[in-house]
């Protein structure tokens, strides 16, 4: 099974070091960040997540800018490591509130505690944050999230909502607060990754959406919580097969396939698409689901390249915003490679634009468009000027492009995908816990061929 | 608790050690508590605070469990360095085991099991068997896992103390977790026996499909892997199973799909009801697409996966193509694994989508992704006959782009399009003579050149563009010169005019008399005789019709292609190579590959068409003193570099006292040999020897005071020497208490001061200390000091290396007094010095090794060993461009396998 099991950061230190079986030479640490450096002698090239140097198996996940690894020298299933992995990445975040190489440092005895617990022998035991508590007697010790960046999928929330008290995902789910009392609340976020691809003239070729649908509860007690989404959500697509997903009938959610946490009852699920569980403590996806039926994209993206002259192009970039205006995207950059041979690029911002930035990256040969924020329902456009150093083939658009686009639409879900209500069973009449369902929408591959 | 844990890692003044013993003796628990921590904390950066064991035992007895816990951490990492002390805690774990909290009990069980001394495995035992048996399931867990763990230190123990049924048993208990523990220790220990220990009855497996159901996830996969054994008597059986386990598939955590995926594969081969069969693969599609959601790493394994499954069964996911369509940000291992099933998932049907993909494709950015893309759009056109002419069409939109390593790829794959569909697209033949000149890759040239050959008499100028490419004939690699010679050939033989006649004539003599390639040589000789006594005989031969090659695309044979599927959601499924190939169940001696290699070395050796490392053997007789390998007839003997280290040892006047003794292994070394005897030093003795350990080479360097005050205030300064190795850190010696002896590893640092002049071994040193004067006493430089852990090569790139370099570069040596007596522990002591094995080989009696090493900055060393195993005297030779050093390379062998 796991022969040993490390942290590193990016310039290789070591940060955690645990041998389970004592059976892996030493170096192991230093032969694989070496191997995952120069891969192929190409510090371009990613090093595959699972390899093999003289026999010692590798197994990683880069987590935070971290490199969690395990070794083996058995034929064991690499993605029960990969899963593992993750797993204790979100274990310790939930004790430690901020997972980066600092905290990581300043609880390496609590680390090295929830190791034994997670891990016996090389085999995996538990990795329940709700279970391990009984086990864990050190408390962690808080480093100050102010200043750090903030990590994971909640942090994207940070600038979308107001409301939300900024430090409440970056807090441990088993410290005690400074006031001694915990404060009762719950966070359900719908997070969905949306895949994207249109044609040069704008059709749809593929889309997809990848949902989860995230929980983080710091409610005492573990009430049991019923989760209630659309009713007319429907599994599997009937004519299964992708080429007719455009056929999609009316408003109705369909899934094409979805799992569950082990701790979710799907009694009712059937009837009246409802969820029970008694939420375990810490961060945890109660359901992911995936679905390529036809929705509408956020944005609708025009790109062109034209040549105007021997040596030199005009490209002219468009994104409308298809959603309604009371709705703002935020941190958006568009992304266009440009021919081998562009030399240089001048801009040109529509008149008033606010928040945007341009750049012509000369190592990558991309054009850049940063864009702070855009409301629904507006159009953007930029103008570039290519200058070349030789004269282009005459098929331009062949050596531009794909234009890619990256974004994030908090309150936003191109699903239609809803949680009807939360509801959690109540201790006494008095009690009436903080509940925050919050929907968000990021670009996961969005992309317009030219 | 205040404050940070990372201040523990701050304390780096001086005496340290004193401190903190007398900081883990305090009074007050916190106080002692602390000092633990930061004990521990010394100990994850690699200090080493050994010397605490007895302090920090003593802090065991303890109702803190938060203390309790950092002892066993030290004493899991102590104890194998003292096993004498660790049978001190060898009490308290007895009492714990018996303690009314069953964490304590849990914890005791758990960590004497990770102590790996003899000792103390007896005392486990008693403990273990009543753990076994306890009311709580966190302590039967864990006492199950603890079986397993004595198994690995002593299996007899095991088998004789009945554990072996208690573990059993606890298949039947009636907590999961407990269950799944079992499981997990029995299967390792089967793995690791011949006997069959874990056999699957019909009955467990009962037992095992209702803990399924309750366990945790990480229990499930026990289970599953356990359950992929198990062959079911009947049809019913497999679907009996295969129903119990289908509804993992919905399971949140990919290993769990992807577990219960091969059980269902594995079972689907027992089912005879096609409808069962359809409905399962229908079944199978959406988890197995939804792994492509996780996280990239993920992915991948789901890819590797996914890959053999869809060559066993293309029908489950024929219309999921679209899945494996590239996203903009994949990371480039999971686009190439989607490329290959992308080409495994084409078909008639959907041939124009994914043409449409690969297109684009290939006009990114990263080269081999693009390359990839190319050569895919030409394995679909061997693939489908009637998409053929959609995929050169798209091939030929590419070349336009004339972007030079996708013509390449793209002419490369034309090639093989030519052999699928012989004579019906010749007529693009034209197009790609356009590109000739920008052809700078081996292969993309050959391709051509075998197209113009092949084609010579519809290409009007066939002879002008080969004799463009005849002009660099010499310079070629050899895949290059070998088409050039049989397309010359070709050429002649359809169009036998002057200009023709010329070039073989020109061809002939340069691959015969002025190339040493013997393939390249053999081949033009058996032309030549062919051309010269039958021309139509030529014809019949070199213009034979071809056979018809097939599509590529399923790779794998189908006796592999099944023991992978027996093995998905393994690293072997991920390799796409069987499990034995790259595990080894032999503990603690990771030479997993050596077998082999030793088996594919003979082999490929024998085959070896020249004479490199083969040429010293076949002719040397058994009893052939001589030191002088038999080269090719010709080959001048290398000079003969004997007698220099002994002269060298002579010079320095030292004796066998220095003899440098292997230690890389073990973690406390044996002590270093006396440089300094009390005699000379006033009372203080000095031992020394430069060693290598994670790396590093550090200096083990250790003081005696024999006098009767106190010595402190030590120093050590190095002379230039030749390898400018000098302290890379400031010595810390404590004060040293009359008759006190201490032990220290000084960092050195190679190339700092280097002293000129011929190579030598000498190292110099002085040391001083505030109450004596200055001690001056020669140490020597084993050259193994510096050989690198990276100095291992592969099999073919030591089989060039040793060809490439000239013969004067050869050496030879014969260490009379050496004798090996097992070749695995040479090859492991070897290795411990970073000499590494590549390959062995039996000649008569005798065994021939092949080794590498590496110099920092330097060159390797590449070395054959040949001795027979008990009989004194070994011989050494070696190759390397790093002639000066050779003498001393000689003196650190020598020592390492006396």
């Amino acid at each position: 099974m796991i022969s040993q099991f490390f942290v590193l950061s990016q310039r290789g230190d070591h940060i955690v070091f645990r041998d389970y079986r004592g059976e892996v030479p030493k170096g192991s640490a230093e032969i694989f960040f070496r191997k995952v450096k120069f891969w192929n002698d190409d510090e371009a090239e990613e090093a595959p997540p699972v390899f093999n140097v003289d026999g010692v198996n590798y197994i990683h996940v880069k987590v935070a800018g971290l490199f969690f690894v395990v070794t083996t020298m058995v034929n064991v299933s690499p993605s029960l490591l990969l899963e593992l992995l993750q797993r204790i990445a979100r274990v310790t975040k939930d004790y430690l509130g901020v997972l980066n190489e600092d905290s990581l440092r300043k609880n390496f005895i609590l680390v090295y505690e929830l190791l034994d617990e997670v891990i016996d022998f090389g085999y995996p035991q538990t990795t329940s944050t709700e279970v391990l508590k009984s086990y864990i007697f050190n408390e962690p010790i808080m480093v100050d999230a102010g200043r750090l960046p903030p990590l994971g999928p909640a942090a994207m929330f940070m600038q979308g909502t107001k409301r939300m008290p900024g430090t409440a995902v970056t807090k441990s789910v088993v410290a005690n607060e400074p006031g001694g009392k915990k404060r009762e609340e719950i966070f359900v976020d719908i997070i969905e990754r949306i895949s994207v691809t249109f044609s040069s003239s704008g059709y749809i070729l593929t889309s997809e959406i990848d949902g989860t649908i995230q929980m983080k509860s710091y409610l005492t007690g573990n009430p049991e919580i019923r989760l209630a989404l659309n009713e007319d959500l429907s599994i599997g697509r009937t004519g299964s097969s992708s080429y007719d997903y455009r056929s999609s009938s009316g408003g109705a959610v369909i899934l094409d396939d979805c799992n569950f946490h082990e701790s979710v009852h799907l009694d009712s699920f059937d009837i009246d698409r409802t969820l029970t569980l008694i939420p375990p403590d810490g961060e945890f996806a109660v359901m992911n689901y995936r679905m390529t039926q036809e929705f509408k994209p956020p944005f609708r993206v025009t790109a062109l390249i034209e040549e105007a002259g021997p040596s030199r192009a005009e490209v002219l970039l468009k994104i409308r915003a298809d959603f309604s205006a009371n709705v703002t995207a935020n941190t958006i950059t568009v992304q266009m490679p440009v021919p081998s041979y562009t030399m240089r690029a001048s801009f040109e911002l529509e008149a008033g634009a606010v928040g945007q930035t341009t750049d012509f990256k000369e190592g990558s040969r991309r054009l850049e468009w940063n864009l702070k924020k855009i409301v629904g329902g507006s159009e953007h456009t930029l103008r570039a000027k290519l200058t070349f150093s030789q004269e282009s083939h005459g098929n331009i658009t062949k050596e531009a492009g794909p234009v890619n686009m990256n974004f994030t639409i908090p309150m936003y879900n191109a699903s239609k995908l809803q949680v009807r209500y939360l509801q959690i069973a109540k201790k006494s009449k008095t009690y009436n816990p903080y509940r925050w369902v919050r929907y968000v929408t990021q670009a996961n591959s969005y992309v317009a061929r030219l | 608790m205040s404050g940070h844990d990372s201040k523990y890692f701050s304390t780096t003044k001086k005496g340290e050690i004193p401190e903190l013993k007398e900081e883990l003796n305090s009074q007050y628990k916190d106080k002692r508590k602390d000092a633990v921590k930061k004990v521990i904390a010394a100990m994850t950066v690699g200090k080493d605070v050994s010397s605490l064991f007895t302090d920090v035992v003593n802090c065991m007895q303890t109702e803190n469990l938060e203390l309790k816990k950092l002892v066993y951490l030290y004493l899991i990492n102590y104890a194998k360095s003292q096993p004498d002390l660790a049978i001190l805690a060898v009490n308290t774990f007895v009492k714990d085991s018996q303690d009314p909290n069953p964490l304590i009990r849990a914890l005791a069980v758990r960590t004497m099991g990770c102590i790996r001394v003899d000792k103390i495995t007896e005392y486990l035992c008693d403990p273990l068997q009543r753990c076994l048996k306890d009311d709580d399931p966190y302590v039967r867990k864990t006492a199950a896992i603890c079986v397993a763990k004595l198994y690995d230190i002593n299996a007899e123990l095991v088998e004789d103390r009945g554990f072996l049924e208690a573990l059993k048993d606890l298949i039947s208990d009636n907590n999961p977790m407990v269950v799944a523990n079992a499981v997990a220790a029995l299967a390792e220990i089967q793995d690791s026996s011949v006997r069959p220990i874990f056999e699957i009855t019909s009955h467990t497996l009962s037992k095992l499909l209702t803990a399924l159901n309750e366990c945790t996830e990480w229990g499930q996969v026990f289970i599953l892997d356990s359950l992929s054994r198990y062959k079911a008597a009947d049809a019913r059986e497999a679907e009996n199973i295969v129903e119990r386990v289908t509804p993992r598939l919905q399971h949140a955590n990919c290993a769990v799909v992807l577990s219960a995926v091969k059980i269902i594969l594995l079972q689907m081969e027992l089912i005879t009801s096609t409808d069962v069969v359809r409905n399962l693969c229908k079944k199978m599609a959406p988890p197995l697409v939804t792994l492509l959601s996780a996280e990239p790493e993920i992915q991948y394994v789901a890819l590797r996966n996914i890959n053999l499954i869809v060559q066993k069964r293309p029908t489950i996911l024929a219309h999921e193509i679209k899945v494996f369509f590239c996203k903009y940000n994949d990371p480039i291992y999971v686009k190439m694994e989607k490329l290959e099933i992308m080409i495994k998932l084409a078909s008639d049907r959907n041939i124009d989508q994914v043409l449409l993909e690969f297109k684009e494709y290939a006009t990114e950015v990263d080269v081999d992704f693009v390359r990839k893309a190319v050569r895919a759009i030409g394995r679909c056109a061997i693939k489908l006959e009637r998409a053929a002419e959609r995929c050169i069409s798209v091939l030929l939109e590419l070349i336009k782009i004339k972007v030079n390593y996708v013509v390449q790829e793209a002419i490369i794959v034309i090639k093989d399009i030519f052999r699928r569909y012989p004579n019906t697209y010749e007529s693009i033949i034209a197009t790609l003579c356009e590109s000739l000149d920008t052809l700078d890759e081996p292969e993309a040239k050959a391709s051509m050149i075998w197209i113009i050959g092949e084609y010579a008499e519809r290409i009007d100028n066939a002879d002008e563009l080969l004799e463009s490419f005849l002009e660099t004939f010499p310079e070629e690699p050899a895949l290059v010169q070998l088409q050039l010679l049989t397309a010359t050939v070709k050429l002649f033989l359809k169009k036998p005019t002057e200009g023709p006649q010329q070039m073989i004539q020109a061809v002939l003599n340069n691959a015969t008399v002025e190339t040493d390639n013997p393939d390249l040589r053999d081949r033009a000789y058996i032309y030549w005789r062919l051309l010269s006594t039958d021309p139509e005989a030529a014809k019949d031969v070199v213009l034979a019709e071809k056979p018809v090659i097939s599509d590529d695309s399923n790779q794998l044979d189908s006796s592999l292609l099944d023991e992978l599927l027996a093995n998905i959601s393994t690293l072997s499924s991920v390799y796409h190579k069987p499990p034995e190939s790259f595990v080894s169940r032999v503990k603690a001696a990771p030479r997993a590959d050596d077998e082999e290699f030793a088996d594919t070395a003979e082999g490929g050796y024998s085959e070896s068409p020249s004479q490199g490392v083969d040429g010293a053997s076949p002719s040397s007789s058994v009893g052939t003193s001589s030191n002088v390998p038999v080269k090719q007839p010709g080959a001048g003997s290398p000079p003969a570099p004997a007698a220099m280290p002994d002269l060298l040892g002579d010079l320095m006047g030292m004796d066998n006292a220095i003899v440098p003794v292997d230690e890389a292994a073990a973690p406390s070394s044996p002590p270093p040999p006396v440089l300094l005897p009390s005699t000379t030093g006033q009372g203080l003795q000095i031992s020394a020897q430069l060693t290598r350990r994670d790396g590093q080479i550090y200096y083990d360097i250790s003081f005696e005071n024999g006098t009767q005050g106190v010595l402190d205030g030590f120093m050590i300064q190095f002379n230039k020497n030749t390898f400018g190795l000098a302290a890379g850190e400031a010595l810390k010696v404590p004060p040293l208490q009359p008759g006190a002896t201490t032990r220290t590893l000084l960092q050195m640092v190679p190339f700092q001061n280097i002293a000129p002049g011929a190579p030598n071994s000498i190292l110099q040193v002085a040391v001083k200390n505030n109450q004596q004067p200055v001690w001056y006493f020669n140490d020597k430089i084993p050259l193994h000091v510096f050989f690198g852990e990276d100095g291992k090569m592969e099999r073919a790139s030591f089989l060039e290396g040793w060809k490439s370099l000239p013969d004067d570069h050869e050496f030879t040596k014969e260490f009379p007094g050496s004798v090996i007596s097992s070749i695995d522990a040479t090859v492991e002591r070897l290795a411990a010095a970073n000499v590494f094995f590549i390959a062995k080989r039996k000649n008569a009696n005798m065994d021939v090794l092949y080794l590498s090493a590496k110099m920092p900055r330097g060159i390797p060393f590449l070395i054959e060993i040949t001795a027979a195993v008990g009989v004194p005297g070994v011989k050494c030779a070696v190759k390397t461009a790093n002639k000066e050093m050779v003498p001393l390379f000689f003196e650190a062998m020598e020592a390492l396998t006396k």
